[in-house]
This record gives structure tokens, sequence and C-alpha cells, in this order.
């Protein structure tokens, strides 16, 4: 190993990636395009706000604290509808999935039950929904067990089994805090797969790396140097992605040694699996087919964009075999868990697959061309 | 350790094979220290396998490379920093300038005071320093090539057909290059399959054929072994000429623009051909009286070759 022979080859490889534009344009700005249009499309989803309409027709004391209770337990968003729109035609118009709907009476019957105990005393609550609509179902599932507290406080019955919400997050996170570090495991793994094929399908098919191994550089220079230049777009890339991320959405995410350390083991991953398919693909078509091949299931199916726990079981447990699976929990476990210990066992599964397949991408790695 | 020895390549019975195919057959040539060496041969002779294995690019099925004095199949890593090549289709960083490029390659040899400047003068590219290679020609990417061969000044520098593909103009500048590479006393080990590189250029010639080396000498030498006769080729003659030739008991061969060549073994001939069309009337416009060139050499050598290959090549 000659490190200035690393280094010629380092300075060679970002001078012509500095004056690809195209190349510049995928690398950089793709993954920050990512993080906007997902970003911006997810911020008003964030930890689970429901959006929902309300018509209050009995526009009392009682029904506008109703609604706040709404606001906080059920962690809804509120939009009121005025009491003299038709619901059903505003369900239609606006596009909206759902609307509640307080009757007239509402706190009549409410004193009555709760002041003159009158068990026949009762409320009906309307739901003008929208069944076409995916979410609608969850919304009145939240909504029913917001009411059957009031009905259960009501009856003044104490609950037998009590519930409380305590989140794994120290602090509230949003949906963009925990997609930044799924498209920063993205983003290293596609640099690294697809510029190792990219580049040594074209320098073979170009004769350079015959010309090369005329030279004093060795294989594994060659592999090390190729390493610390995807490394080094890597870094700058994840820079690029955070500062977007916290100038336009105000990440809050938690930056430490596991960051780079992830970084260096999702580039040794796919370098190594990148040499490998330069290795059987030889022509750079048939390369780069083959590295769309590995590429796409992994980036829909190991957690990236989304939860693997939206994903049918079987999926889950294919996921769970994926390299980068474990690049994405490992970064989100130290970047919004902050919990070291995760990102150790995922750092160790992650690292004893990098170290596999990148030996085996040595071996398969030839420059004497005996075909 | 390095063995003295008066050649810098020697090559003794060297074999090669892809499976099946037998690309080299059993070759043995040596060339000399600040000999230029060129291997001539057709596409698919065997010449560019030959010289990947002097390269230590290849490994031989069989025989003996010695380059300076030490086994190509052992001693790479000395070998290596004391040759220069320019492979066959050199190509090299599409975005990285000439400067750049030799740089990059003087730092992979570990050259730090490569002398750049020298190298881009010799190679004649002083104006297009700072171009990228891709915005190059095809003559100019082949000069760079040979600066990039020279950049840990080698003793031994090997050319892989430096001027395919480059039309007449840019093959006549890699010429003077290699002629400066000569006049600087490098050996230089060409291969090419243009005849008229190689005896421009050339101290020795090695003529392959289907793995085989079939004739060596230097570029005089072959002519006269081979083809030693002269070329007479009159010019638009009429008909009488052609049938004095045929009646003296030469073979003229008659072209479609009337000229007729005919070749002679003696010069006294040319004084009596022309004393018989002289004598007979017979007119023509012009005469060429020319050597044969190793052009002619070579397709007499391969031509001989062919039919002295096994039985199975011979028509039934």
């Amino acid at each position: 190993m000659n490190p200035r022979i690393i280094i010629a080859n380092l300075v060679v490889k970002l001078l012509s990636f500095s004056r690809e534009k195209t190349t510049m344009f995928f690398v950089i700005a793709f993954p920050i395009i990512l993080i906007l249009l997902f970003g911006t499309i997810f911020m008003s989803q964030d930890n689970v706000e429901y959006h929902l309409c309300v018509q209050d027709l009995d526009q009392t004391k009682s029904s506008k604290e109703s609604i706040n209770a709404l606001e906080v337990n059920g962690n809804f968003k509120i939009t009121m509808v005025h009491p003299s729109i038709n619901a059903t035609q505003y369900v239609r118009d606006n596009k909206v999935n759902l609307v509640l709907i307080i009757p007239k009476g509402f706190e009549r019957s409410l004193i009555r039950r709760k002041f003159f105990n009158d068990l026949q005393a009762s409320v009906t609550i309307t739901y003008i929904y929208d069944p076409s609509s995916s979410s609608v179902s969850t919304k009145m599932d939240v909504l029913n067990g917001v009411l059957a507290g009031v009905n259960q406080e009501l009856s003044g019955m104490p609950p037998f089994i009590k519930s409380v919400k305590k989140s794994i997050l120290t602090k509230k996170y949003r949906f963009i805090e925990f997609f930044v570090p799924g498209i920063i495991a993205m983003a290293v793994m596609t640099l690294s797969l697809f510029s190792t094929v990219d580049s040594e399908t074209e320098l073979r098919q170009k004769g350079i790396i015959r010309k090369l191994s005329t030279t004093p550089i060795t294989r594994t220079d060659w592999i090390l140097s190729n390493i610390l230049y995807q490394f080094t777009l890597g870094v700058i890339c994840t820079i690029a992605m955070l500062l977007v991320s916290y100038a336009v959405f105000h990440v809050s995410l938690h930056i430490s040694a596991w960051l780079p350390a992830f970084i260096l083991l999702d580039v040794f991953a796919f370098v190594g699996i990148g040499m490998i398919l330069t290795r059987f693909a030889r022509e750079a078509q048939s390369a780069a087919a083959a590295a769309n091949a590995v590429s796409l299931p992994m980036m829909f199916l190991s957690g990236s964009f989304f939860p693997i726990e939206l994903m049918p079981g079987f999926l889950q447990k294919f996921a769970k075999t994926l390299p980068l699976f474990y690049v994405n929990e490992g970064l989100r476990a130290a970047m919004v868990f902050e919990d070291n210990m995760a990102a150790l066992r995922d750092a160790a599964i992650i690292g004893v697959f990098a170290a596999v397949v990148f030996i085996l991408g040595i071996i398969a790695t030839k420059w004497e061309d005996d075909k | 350790m390095t063995k003295e020895t008066e050649y810098a390549i020697e090559v003794d019975k060297l074999t090669k094979r892809y499976g099946d195919l037998l690309a080299v057959n059993d070759i043995s040539f040596t060339v000399s220290k600040g000999e230029v060496f060129a291997f001539l041969g057709p596409n698919g002779a065997g010449k560019t396998t030959t010289v990947e294995v002097i390269e230590t690019i290849r490994t031989p099925t069989s025989g003996k490379v010695t380059l300076l004095g030490m086994d190509v199949t052992k001693k790479k890593h000395d070998i290596v920093p004391r040759i220069g090549v320019l492979p066959q289709g050199f190509s090299s960083f599409d975005r990285i300038t000439v400067r750049e490029t030799i740089q990059y390659y003087s730092r992979l040899f570990c050259c730090m005071n490569a002398d750049i400047d020298g190298l881009i003068d010799l190679v004649n590219l002083k104006d297009k320093a700072k171009e990228q290679y891709k915005n190059l020609s095809g003559g100019l990417k082949q000069r760079l090539g040979i600066a990039i061969a020279l950049v840990n000044d080698p003793e031994v520098v090997f050319l892989d057909e430096p001027t395919t593909g480059l039309d007449p103009r840019a093959r006549h500048e890699v010429w003077e290059v290699l002629l400066g590479l000569k006049e600087k006393g490098k050996t230089v080990f060409l291969t090419t399959h243009y005849m008229e590189e190689a005896e421009l250029l050339a101290d020795t010639v090695a003529i392959i054929s289907k793995g085989k080396v079939i004739a060596m000498g230097s570029p005089g030498d072959l002519i006269e072994r081979n083809a030693n006769y002269l070329a007479l080729t009159f010019k638009s003659v009429d008909g009488k000429v052609f049938e004095i030739l045929r009646k003296m008991g030469f073979e003229p061969v008659l072209d479609n623009h009337k000229n007729v060549e005919v070749r002679v073994e003696h010069t006294y001939d040319v004084q009596k051909i022309l004393n018989a069309i002289k004598d007979a009337g017979a007119l023509y416009l012009g005469l060429d009286i020319r050597k044969p060139n190793l052009e002619e050499v070579f397709l007499k050598l391969t031509g001989e070759a062919l039919r002295e290959n096994p039985p199975e090549m011979e028509p039934k």
C-alpha cells in the first residue's frame, strides 16, 4: 500500500468528479431534491396529527370544550365548519374525508346525564365520511377511542385498566427526522454502488485499467483510493443534505461519530458489491442493470423511505436480510433515538457484511484479463 | 538478482494459449539494448499477446521471457518502474488535462521530480497542456500516451500500435516523436501493422504471422533476403509491350489503367527489356523502377507460410 499513489488517485477522481456536472447533480442535488420533496409532502402529517373538520350545531360552552378535548386528546388539527353548511356537500366540495357533527342539544343532554344522572339522556355524534379515503378509518378509530373515554368518564366509574402514552423518543420528532437518515443511507449506497460499477467498467473498456497495470499501482491501492473517494463524496453529500434539512425543515438530529462510521461502512459494503458485480457483468450496460437490480429492492424495501412495519410480514423478514436496512436502522438509532447500543449492534452487522463482500470484491477484481 | 546482459529483452520458446486458441506458438527472439525493434504482423497475429507477456500484464503458458535480465513472471515489481508502456488503443481520464494526466502518472511512479514540461515539449503538446483529454484529437491522444510512457524515464519503451487509426498527418506527427526517442538511445519495442512505420523507425523487424515469428532482421536484410528483385512499371502501354515481355519469359501483369508491371531479378534484364521494346517500336508513356519494400516482403512471407501450412489447409 502506497499512500502517495492512493492520494494521486483520489485527486484525479475528485478532479474528474468536480468537472462532471451531471454526476455532481445526481450525487449531491438529487438526494437534496428527495428530502425537499418528501419533507414538504409529509410535513403536514408529522407525528400522526390528523386533520378533522367539525360542525358544531350546538354552539354552546360544553360543545366547544369537547372540541378542544378532541384537539388535545385525539391529536387532531380542527377545522370548524359553519353550522349553516351542508356537511355532506362540504366533504365533496372540499375533498376532506371526514366531518364530525355535534348535534344541537349536546349541552342539554350532557347536563341531564352529568348533574341529574338521567341515564336516558344521550347524544348522537355523526361522522360524515368518504369511504374511499385510506386514512378515514384510522381517524374514526381514534375518534371512537376518545369518545369511549368520555363515555366512561360520564358513567362515573373509575377505569380499572388505565393506559398512559409514553413515546420511545426523548423528545418530539417529526417525519423528516426519520426520513433524513434513510436518505443519507440510500444516497451513499447509490453513490458507492453505481460509481464503482460505472468507473470500473468504463476504465476497463477504455483500456485504462490495462495501462494502470503497467505502473506501480496495486489493486489494493486502487481499491483503497476508490473507498476514500466514495467516502469523501459520501461525506460531502451528507453535509449538503443535512445543511438543507436544517435550513428548510429545522430538523433536530444528533450528530456524532456514528454518522461518519456508518457512511464508511455503507461505502465499504456497496463498493464491495460493486466490485463483485463488475467481475461478472463486464459491459457497462449489463453492469448498470445489475446495479439497478441490487439497489432498487434496497431502496424500497429496506426502510429508507418508510418504516418496514408498513410492509407485509414476509417482506419485513426479507428487509432484514438487506444490508441497507442495518445502515438505516443504525443511522436512525444514532441520529434520532440516540441509542448507542442499537447503533453498535447495527454497525456490527453491517460491518461483518461489509468485510465479507469487500474481501470477495478484492478477490473478484482482476487486472489481468486472460480471456 | 538482475543479470547484466547485452539484451534488453530475451524471449525463449514463448507460448501463450487462451483455452483452445494458440495465440503465440513457441517463439524466440532477442532485442538489443538501445535498438528500435518492430514487431510486424496483421491483426490477430499474436503481437499484442507477446508484448503484454513481456510487459508483465499476462502470464505465459510456457517458455521464458527475460526483461532487463529479470524473469517477467517473477520480478514484476522490479520490472514495472523500469519500463514505459503505450498500450494498444490507449485512453485516459476524459476530464483530466494533459498536464494533470502526466502529473498523475508521474505520481504513480513516485517520480516527484519528473520533468513534466520537458515531456510536454517532447511530444509537442505545449499548446494543449491545459486541454482535457476528451477534447484532444486522436494524434494528440497518442502523443500524450507516449509522454506518459516516458514519465518514469524508462529503459525500455513498449509502443503497441501507436499510430493505428490515425490519419496520415497524425501518424507522421507520432513518427517524429518516435524518431526523437530513437535519437535518445531508448530501447523501443514497437508493434505495428504498418510496414512503412517499421521500415522508417526500426533497426530490427520481426514478422509474426499466426503466432509464429517467420522472419527477423533489419528492414534492408529482410528485403534483400526475401524480395531480391526490381519492379518495373510501364505506364499506358500499347498492346505490344505486354506481348514482348511475355515472349521474353517474364510474367507481366496488366492493370486496368494499361500499366504493365514486371519483376526482374537482375539489373541487366532491365536493359534487355528496354532494348527489346525499342526494337519492336512499342510505345509507353512512362517507366517506374523501384526496389521492393517491406510490405512486399511481408506478403511474400505470409503467402509462403500459408502454403507451408499443414495439409488440411491445402485444397483437396
